[in-house]
């Protein structure tokens, strides 16, 4: 038997992606920390030291503030169990659908991702410090100026393909270059995009390198978690970094590369094709980080009112027949 | 590759999707117009636009066989890229302003306006169900909704080179729609309009020139003082 007839059993290839996606998010974030480094002519900390700083955080005790109630130590296995779920409706690893990848479309994907991040909002308010809280209600404030731009991306993706499924979508994108070149696409990707830095927390919404500063959103939140919870906090966001990536590669941009049977071969080289493809996202988000400036918090509806613009816009043209 | 599930909607050819999407990047740049805090990015921008509609201008002259609007390609870069923006930092750096005055409006709600300003061009051009022998019928909506936005620019940002910028960028809107209405329009008429906007551009010069000796600013807001 060659190594190409071994085919996996769907199962295995289920719980692979989502296997991938908790295996190799630390190291995305090593990644982008070392290019972004690199082109600060420093030399950079390892590709692997974030795995390291999670080993280290599991051995550490865990603390809690007094008086903070049961949601501050459940919110990181919550959160957890979010981002564990979603690689499962995404494609990852296969042109086809798994089984359970019907379960939720793009919308049921993203109601799970912003529970992941209710659940850790609650989590700094119940603790009463006000650098935690100040962080979770920038979050959610910010949150709820970036979903219209998301919804009229799903709304793009449900003009173009009549279904919000994120394999048909990429399906279609496969189809033809036509398809990928044509002006709505373009636009909606770039809206994702820059969601898709205000989401992970990158320049210029907001510094991303672990300093603590007034200016901080989302890393200000797991201000008062310790030990094994701030690691699957941390671990956590990692994930959500490397969910959005792959829905940004692997459904807009470029959904090659993936495995289209169940082999060996096939699967595996899906994996590494995704590796390549993350990373190459993360240099270029190291780019951005290393040449723009951080906004002020004030001008960051700014950057998220010129993502809205390009949003409507790929619904407006897809609508008038244009694109 | 199997074939495309129900419901997925077609792509547009490759000319139409080439010419859309050049039409839509100028509209794109009219946005970054409104947001653009140093006047001399403003200029920038402007020869952005006109770049692309000149490229856009040699696509149609060359996949539709239009030897009319290679002139017009010509004469739009010389004008509307070199010499009116040389033209308008040279009057910046003399007046030594690079910031724009205040707007009448915060950024974010100037965009969502223009968003909704624009939508009602899409939504008002979808009805004359024109469509042009050479470019989509979506490229005419977005050359309307150019028109408006520069509209907005003029009437909300408060500094004369932001409103000299926005009648140059409707300038770049009309041109636009009347490649999609007419491209073979006689060249003799299209250098007609590129002079007008010259006019244009001795007008705004003398306008601004005059305004910041009087005023030592850039500002329109001080014109709304009395002079006894």
């Amino acid at each position: 038997m060659t190594l190409h007839a071994i085919t996996l059993p769907i199962p295995v290839v289920q719980a692979l992606q989502v296997l991938t996606v908790l295996i190799t998010a630390p190291g995305i974030n090593g990644v982008i920390a070392r290019v972004e480094a690199r082109l600060q002519g420093r030399r950079g900390p390892r590709v692997l030291q974030p795995y390291f700083d999670l080993a280290k955080l599991f051995r550490k005790e865990a603390l809690a503030p007094i008086g903070a109630s049961w949601v501050f130590l459940a919110a990181p296995l919550i959160a957890m169990t979010c981002y564990l779920t979603v690689p499962l409706l995404i494609p990852v690893l296969t042109t086809f659908p798994l089984p359970l990848a019907y379960m939720g479309d793009i919308l049921g994907g993203g109601f799970i991702l912003a529970l992941a991040s209710f659940v850790i909002a609650v989590a700094a308010a119940s603790t009463g410090s006000p650098y935690a809280q100040l962080g979770a209600s920038r979050a959610k404030t910010f949150a709820a100026i970036t979903e219209p731009v998301v919804l009229f991306v799903v709304f793009t993706v449900a003009l173009v393909t009549g279904t919000d499924l994120p394999y048909a979508l990429a399906k279609t994108v496969r189809a033809s270059a036509d398809q990928i070149v044509r002006p709505a696409h373009l636009l909606a990707a770039a809206a994702l995009f820059m969601v898709i830095l205000y989401e992970t927390g990158r320049i210029p919404v907001e510094t991303h390198t672990g300093t603590n500063e007034f200016g901080m959103i989302e890393e200000a939140r797991p201000f008062e978690h310790s030990g094994p919870y701030l690691a699957l906090l941390r671990w956590g966001s990692t994930m959500k970094q490397l969910i959005l990536f792959v829905i940004l590669i692997n459904v807009f941009v470029a959904p090659w590369g993936l495995a289209s049977d169940a082999t060996l071969v096939a699967v595996g080289l899906a994996i590494l094709a995704l590796i390549g493809k993350a990373a190459l996202l993360g240099a270029g988000i190291a780019v951005i980080d290393d040449s723009f400036a951080k906004l002020r918090l004030f001008k960051i509806t700014e950057f998220v009112s010129a993502a809205f613009m390009l949003a409507v816009l790929s619904v407006f043209t897809l609508y008038f027949g244009g694109g | 590759m199997g074939p495309l599930a129900e419901g997925v909607a077609a792509p547009p050819s490759s000319y139409a999707g080439l010419t859309t999407g050049l039409a839509v990047l100028m509209l794109v740049i009219e946005f970054g117009m409104l947001q653009a805090t140093l006047l001399r990015a403003q200029v920038r921008l402007y020869a952005a636009q006109s770049v692309v509609i000149s490229i856009l201008a040699v696509v149609v002259a060359f996949a539709r066989s239009v030897p009319e609007l290679y002139g017009l390609a010509a004469f739009s870069v010389l004008l509307k890229v070199v010499a009116v923006p040389l033209v308008m930092l040279r009057l910046l750096r003399r007046t030594n302003q690079e910031i724009a005055a205040s707007r009448a409006l915060g950024v974010a709600s100037m965009v969502l306006l223009a968003v909704a300003v624009a939508a009602f061009g899409f939504f008002a051009s979808a009805r004359f169900g024109l469509a042009g022998p050479v470019l989509p019928a979506a490229t005419l909506a977005v050359a309307v909704a150019i028109v408006l936005v520069s509209f907005v620019l003029m009437i909300v940002r408060r500094d004369v080179v932001s409103q000299a910028i926005g009648f140059f960028a409707l300038e770049n809107g009309v041109s636009l729609a009347s490649m999609v209405v007419a491209a073979g329009l006689p060249l003799i008429l299209e250098v007609v309009f590129l002079f007008d906007l010259l006019v244009a551009v001795v007008v705004f010069a003398v306008l601004i020139r005059v305004h910041h000796e009087q005023a030592e600013s850039l500002s329109t807001e001080t014109l709304t003082e009395l002079r006894g």
